[in-house]
């Protein structure tokens, strides 16, 4: 049982099972985030005595309580409360955030106990779309309200937070922890994550040096939006390359290192799949509830704290949205199992520079609305200086915790930039914050008017 | 005079079938004896090539000549292509719309490049291999070259530069990423390896062909010019010094490749068992020289026809010119390197494919490139290295994403798909991007 595994895991067991469970398509993204399940306890409710009500009760503890995160479910009703009678916006907007965390976490237990029963490809199919529910989510309720910028810097900063954050703390802790070992493990993975970065980098790149090749920058709106909207086509054929090549012809580089001992029995599914599929659109749809919150009070929450609403998307929403997989990268990192981590952190962002953000650029090209591939000078030059670092990081196949501290040591200073950058994403912005701090500045150095940011 | 074992022997071998591959293809094994080495380049167009039915030549001249004429007119499956060249003059002559005339010449092209690469391989035979190695390092790109010098003296530099970027981008891309993606597809179970000092070596070069691409890129775009750098024209400067300095590199790279370090440029050795004949060549030394000088008019023809009528046809396609000279023309000018490629990938010898698409892509960037500059120099035409931002930074990303594909020495199929999806984002942009014919690169005293 997964459950079971965790358990062990806490208690300083080994994961064999883990490698059986490659027979059900676990990847490492799943797994990291059962290192934050517990094992429930059912000896309560087997006391109860009618049958149903039994099982009902079993279904529940195991899904609700069944993760350390629970603590933060009373954050949902409570948003939701915030938000109907009208509390502060800034609280709705705290509570939403909070309540999310759980929630992504669920979802990612209920997609793995799902793909048990569906096999090893659909599962792992079923974890490359869902793993980064939340983010997708609140991206296209970004989109509907015709807030852009929110999208590109939300989904900027997941990839970011992946690849800088995520794969720091793992790698910083995991060396301290390991001081005395030598962590290896193997570049081929983080080779093929890193070149299909590579080409994500390229297709956010090349919109932005077409804009300023012409010469004026608004005739080159329409040819900037029509090869967005190739390369998102472009970059979706690579992601589904890249599953078939993950999931079928080349597993054996995705799949994690056995473990040394032979422990635990078989898993199994500890919820059936048609209650496990309800929980999950049950759960989906308070995503979707919360991150409608979320999206409608950025502003205000933004002028309450007195944080910028670019600082907020790129940093506070990725760190909230990807905590359950931060948490998992950094427990098997301390485990000296390196090669789960990278694959939790570099398969995350990969699966959002390759499929999340060109699915952003078709949903909104369905709708009709403007959105393209450039992020605009600073944001895309973080991401290829992030992305160059972490490839470079990474390809030696062996990690200390200096690698760690360097990553994290670049994701703070993108912060600070960020932080000091205030972006008015409305006109009247401009008189709230500072008026003397500039606009930002696009590369011929002339102001760029607002309406380039929607 | 060398003596004449050959290294590299050609057997015919369709029907014994000990490769399951069909249709005929040529086995290359190699003595590794003192004497001629072929490099990758050559040994990629020797499958292009069918070995013609030798009749013994007897005494007769006409016999002779006819033999002559069989190897090297019909020595090729391009040979379909042949019909093009003097069609395309036919269309020249009788005004038959440029836009023909343009495509006609393209078609022409493709096999011309091939055969002269072969006549350069035969030529080699007799003067050693030094020599043989220099001849093919120059001539292995000749198509790019002439057209590149004859667009300089009709003064469409845009045309060079953005040919010669699309030359470079094809061969790192195109060529390399079909390569890999058909090999990794045809050897799914076995792994793929290869040297990665070769891929490092040229990986290097092209770096400093980027670095002297982006200085005079990043001096007009940086430096608040002065009237007096406006005046002396300084990006022009920077650009023919660095020229001189690409050109040492790649005498160096040369005396690296071809004399001290020649044991990591040469082909794999076979496995299969040694059929014993050593090759010769197939036509004489004069005679394959007369050929390369006709080969080689036939070349600039064509080519002149090319560059007079790239607008033309751009008008009447209703592609931009950037996409034709980025896009097309290189596809031509490599299509018989690229087919060649293609199928030594399939055959797991992933060594000769990059030795291929790096080493041509090294000259470019480090010899014809620099060459066009000192041409442009001495006919008082100002061409610099400024291949402006978008070009050079899909330059940069395309060195950059390939070094950092090879360096690791192995391969699998996703690589290849990676760097063909990089190649047709790039066409994708270049065709989105339609600036007029009088852009800012021919106007090119530095300052944008």
């Amino acid at each position: 049982m997964a459950s079971n595994e965790a358990w062990l895991l806490e208690n300083g067991g080994n994961i064999k099972g883990s490698s059986r469970e490659f027979r059900h398509g676990r990847t490492a993204h799943n797994m990291s985030s059962s290192s934050l399940r517990k094992k429930s306890d059912l000896t309560l409710v087997s006391k109860v005595p009618c049958g149903m009500l039994r099982d009902l009760l079993a279904n529940l503890q195991e899904v609700i309580l069944g993760t350390k995160l629970f603590v933060l479910f009373p954050a949902i009703p409570l948003a939701i409360a915030a938000h109907i009678y009208g509390f502060g916006k800034s609280w709705v907007f705290g509570l939403s955030l909070l309540g999310l965390i759980p929630l992504a976490e669920r979802v990612s237990f209920l997609t793995e106990q799902i793909a048990f029963f569906t096999g090893p490809t659909v599962g792992g199919l079923l974890n490359a779309t869902c793993g980064n529910a939340t983010e997708l989510i609140i991206a296209i309720f970004a989109i509907y309200e015709k807030k852009i910028a929110v999208v590109k810097y939300s989904l900027l900063g997941s990839v970011l937070s992946n690849l800088l954050l995520v794969l720091g703390t793992s790698l910083l802790v995991g060396g301290l922890a390991n001081l005395r070992r030598e962590q290896k493990y193997d570049r081929r993975q983080a080779d093929v994550n890193s070149l299909l970065l590579l080409l994500a980098l390229l297709c956010h790149s090349l919109p932005l040096m077409l804009r300023h090749t012409g010469d004026s920058i608004a005739l080159m709106e329409v040819p900037t939006l029509v090869l967005s909207r190739a390369s998102s086509i472009i970059m979706l054929i690579g992601y589904v390359c890249y599953l078939i090549f993950q999931l079928w012809t080349h597993r054996q580089l995705f799949e994690a290192p056995e473990a040394d001992d032979d422990g635990a029995s078989d898993e199994v599914a500890v919820i059936g799949f048609w209650s496990g599929f309800a929980w999950l659109v049950g759960f989906t749809l308070i995503i979707a509830l919360l991150s409608e919150y979320v999206v409608d009070t950025i502003e205000q929450a933004s002028d309450s704290w007195g944080i910028s609403v670019s600082f907020i998307s790129i940093i506070l929403l990725p760190i909230v949205g990807n905590a359950a997989e931060h948490a998992g990268a950094i427990i098997f990192a301390y485990k000296n199992k390196l090669d789960i981590s990278l694959g939790v952190a570099l398969g995350s962002s990969t699966q959002i520079a390759m499929f999340v953000v060109p699915l952003c650029i078709i949903v909104s090209w369905i709708f009709g609305i403007k959105m393209d591939l450039d992020f605009n000078m600073l944001e895309t030059g973080s991401l290829a200086l992030s992305i160059v670092v972490t490839a470079f990081a990474l390809q030696d196949g062996t990690s200390n915790y200096m690698k760690g501290v360097v990553l994290l040591l670049c994701y703070v200073v993108i912060s600070a930039c960020f932080w000091v950058l205030r972006t008015p994403l409305r006109k009247h912005f401009n008189d709230f914050l500072s008026p003397k701090i500039p606009l930002i500045q696009d590369f011929n150095c002339q102001p760029k008017e607002p309406s380039k940011l929607d | 005079m060398k003596k004449s074992p050959m290294d590299i022997q050609e057997t015919w071998d369709s029907e014994k079938g000990e490769d399951n591959i069909n249709p005929p293809i040529l086995k290359l094994e190699k003595n590794q004896e003192d004497g001629r080495r072929n490099s990758d380049h050559n040994m990629s167009t020797t499958l292009l090539s069918k070995q013609s039915d030798l009749i013994l030549p007897s005494k007769g001249l006409l016999q002779l000549f006819l033999t002559n004429l069989r190897e090297v007119i019909l020595g090729t499956k391009l040979v379909v292509l042949f019909p093009a060249i003097p069609l395309a003059i036919l269309a020249h002559s009788y005004n038959l719309g440029r836009a023909w005339v343009f495509a006609l010449s393209l078609l022409g092209l493709t096999p011309l490049a091939e055969r002269v690469s072969f006549l350069t391989e035969q030529i080699a035979y007799y003067t050693g291999p030094t020599v043989g190695g220099l001849l093919n390092a120059t001539c292995g790109n000749a198509t790019e070259l002439i057209i590149a010098l004859l667009a300089l003296r009709q003064k469409k530099i845009h045309v060079v530069k953005y040919s010669l970027l699309g030359s470079i981008l094809s061969n790192l891309l195109l060529v390399l990423g079909s390569s890999l993606l058909c090999g990794g597809l045809a050897n799914l179970k076995k792994e793929q390896r290869y040297d990665r000092k070769q891929a490092d070596v040229s990986s290097s070069m092209l770096m400093l062909g980027l670095l002297c691409h982006m200085l005079p890129l990043m001096f007009a775009y940086g430096e608040k010019p002065s009237l007096y750098t406006l005046s002396v024209g300084a990006t022009l400067q920077l650009s023919r010094a660095c020229s001189i300095v690409m050109l040492l590199a790649y005498v160096a790279y040369l005396f690296f490749q071809l004399k001290t370090h020649r044991q990591l440029f040469e082909a794999q050795e076979e496995d299969e068992d040694d059929l014993g004949n050593e090759e010769k060549a197939v036509v004489g030394f004069w005679s394959a020289f007369t050929w390369l000088v006709g080969m080689t008019a036939i070349i600039a023809l064509l080519s002149e026809y090319v560059v007079g009528t790239i607008e033309a046809a751009s008008d009447s396609w209703g592609i931009s010119v950037n996409f034709i000279s980025i896009i097309l023309l290189p596809i031509v000018g490599n299509a018989a390197e690229h087919a060649g490629s293609i199928i030594f990938a399939f055959k797991n010898k992933l060594d000769i494919s990059l030795g291929v698409a790096m080493g041509s892509a090294t000259q470019i960037s480090m010899f014809v490139v620099p060459l066009c500059v000192i041409v442009a120099w001495i006919m008082h035409i100002p061409m610099d290295l400024d291949f402006s931002l978008l070009e050079t930074g899909c330059l940069a990303f395309a060195i950059l994403v390939t070094a950092f594909t090879l360096q690791d020495g192995t391969s699998h199929y996703m690589k290849g798909v990676a760097l063909l999806l990089c190649y047709v984002t790039m066409g994708a942009c270049f065709f989105v991007l339609r600036n007029p014919i009088t852009n800012k690169t021919s106007d090119s005293l530095g300052v944008k």
